[in-house]
């Protein structure tokens, strides 16, 4: 049996305007909890951006100049490849560069429109063996002055705090943000046992002259999974407005030289923002699921 | 008053109406005992043909209401087994209760009508939680309600009724879908002797278009004017089941 679209419509806004207040507070849970979760991935995209080129054990990164002949790298490579104290080499060139330039910079469109790859150094990203900082000093140094060689540049220990730093953080702020969706999956849960029991005496007569159990099942389904939803967009919309205070808060570049901008780009916004809408769906869906089938005895 | 349209609606879960069974109510050594061990209904062995009137009397707690609330499922019986239209109710899987449901009517003692709704809307609701069209809505409901007396009443609330008025609404709406069974528990119970013959008067005319009804009650007076077949329930045992019988 089909249930009407417009049946639908009423019955579930019906019944979030029966309880405006219980409804009020499942849907600020829920945004809160999912605005936590979201700031702790942007934090990690900032991070992992700012710190791109430091990322699986590379410790000094060797960049070119920007007319280095092929001669040059080719002999640089070949240097790095034969040397016993280096364990991993990775060279990024012109255009790789550019690419990671343009995701870490897509929200800023003038600024790639102002850089091509040709201003931009080629690089030999390099993890040692020996990771002691004296160690990885000496080897370093080895390659500074050779020609075509710009400058090379170490990971600091500064690079290894934020990284170590982020990643509690995020931790942290996750533990917390479960707590609360778990608060807000119950206070969802409790909305709809309260829809319920307002709306008992429809339900026994909807038994009564043989309504399906999901007929009877679906406005409430669909409650739960308004309010989380709702819940996600206010998150996201928070998100959205305070994004630019995000960038201006974190030092920037210019500020931090080994890393680059705490830049989070516009496409994993976009990931986060799916992420949570998807988070309050299942959390509005499973506190509604439960009320449903622990409470509707049809 | 429009047709019966049984057969169609057997035929909806599961019966085509070639079998279409002249008994329509079958207890085949029932027993039912509640959790703290109540036996409501013992070894009960019962069959209602379709078309029929039957009272179920008894003191009060003698299992009436079992009687009835096992024949929509709303109870479970753990022995034996219960046939309506012919088809073994207790092996009907939960999603197709409710298709059992739309073949029988019920109406109660406290008529269970919603507040919030007026007279229309009350019996509308009925044909709207089953999925029917606005049109067969439209042309039901006024119909149903011309029947029980009630067509000038159709925007009162049930609040702004008598009780007799309220019962009709409550009949209407258990009939408007046109079910097979009408099952009625206590129907007069809140209503003076007057009010009470007018709803009899009522479900008589449901009973001759067909429609088998099963009427579990209290008054004396009723059985003994009807003359109907009586099933009288003592501590869950059937102890007399008489055709065209009286009260005690």
């Amino acid at each position: 049996m089909p249930v009407k679209f417009d049946y639908l419509v009423r019955e579930t806004t019906s019944n979030l305007g029966r309880n405006v207040t219980i409804t009020l507070a499942s849907i600020m849970t829920v945004a809160v909890s999912l605005a936590l979760v979201g700031a702790s991935l942007m934090l990690r995209s900032g991070v992992e951006n700012a710190t791109k080129r430091w990322q699986g054990g590379i410790e000094f990164v060797v960049f070119l100049r920007t007319d280095a002949t092929q001669q040059q790298i080719d002999s640089l490579q070949n240097d790095l490849d034969q040397s016993p104290e280096v364990s991993k080499v990775v060279f990024v060139d012109q255009q790789q560069a550019y690419s990671e330039f343009k995701s870490l910079f897509a929200d800023s469109p003038e600024l790639i429109d102002s850089v091509t790859a040709k201003d931009l150094p080629p690089s030999f990203r390099i993890e040692p063996v020996n990771k002691d900082v004296d160690a990885v000093e000496s080897l370093g140094l080895t390659f500074q002055g050779r020609s075509g060689v710009d400058q090379v540049v170490f990971a600091s220990k500064t690079i290894r705090l934020i990284q170590q730093l982020s990643s509690r953080l995020t931790v942290g702020i996750f533990v917390i943000a479960a707590f609360l969706l778990g608060a807000a999956g119950l206070l969802i849960l409790n909305t709809i046992r309260m829809a319920m029991f307002a709306r008992r005496r429809e339900i026994e007569v909807m038994k009564l002259v043989g309504a399906t159990n999901w007929f009877i099942r679906v406005p409430f389904m669909l409650e739960g999974l308004v309010q989380g939803l709702i819940g996600a967009f206010v998150a996201i919309g928070a998100l959205a407005a305070f994004k630019p205070f995000f960038q201006k808060w974190l030092p920037s570049a210019q500020d931090i030289p080994l890393v680059g901008g705490f830049q989070v780009s516009g496409s994993e916004m976009t990931v986060i923002f799916i992420t949570l809408g998807i988070v309050g769906i299942a959390i509005g869906a499973i506190g509604a699921g439960i009320a449903v089938s622990r409470f509707l005895d049809v | 008053m429009a047709p019966i349209r049984g057969p169609a609606r057997l035929a909806s879960w599961g019966f085509s109406p070639a079998e279409r069974p002249l008994i329509m109510i079958t207890l085949e050594n029932v027993t039912k005992t509640y959790k703290n061990s109540t036996v409501a209904l013992r070894d009960a062995n019962v069959e209602i043909a379709k078309g029929e009137f039957v009272f179920l009397v008894g003191a009060s707690g003698s299992g009436k209401s079992t009687f009835i609330r096992l024949l929509n499922k709303e109870e479970t019986p753990e022995q034996g087994h219960i046939y309506v239209a012919g088809k073994d109710i207790g092996r009907l899987s939960g999603w197709k209760v409710p298709y059992l449901r739309r073949n029988i009517g019920c109406i109660f003692q406290d008529f269970k009508l919603l507040p919030t709704k007026t007279v229309f809307e009350n019996v509308a609701f009925a044909l709207e939680v089953i999925g029917r069209p606005r049109s067969v809505i439209d042309s039901q409901v006024p119909a149903i309600l011309d029947l029980v007396g009630l067509g000038h009443k159709s925007d009162s609330f049930p609040t702004e009724l008598s009780g007799g008025e309220q019962q009709r609404v409550s009949v209407a709406r258990a009939f408007v879908n046109r079910p097979l069974i009408l099952l009625a528990d206590e129907p007069t119970g809140n209503l003076d002797p007057a009010t009470s013959v007018g709803i009899m008067k009522l479900l008589d005319r449901i009973n001759k278009t067909g429609t088998t009804v099963v009427m579990a009650t209290h008054d004396r007076g009723i059985v003994d004017t009807m003359r109907r077949r009586v099933i009288e329930i003592d501590r869950g045992s059937i102890v007399r089941d008489q055709a065209r019988g009286v009260y005690e």
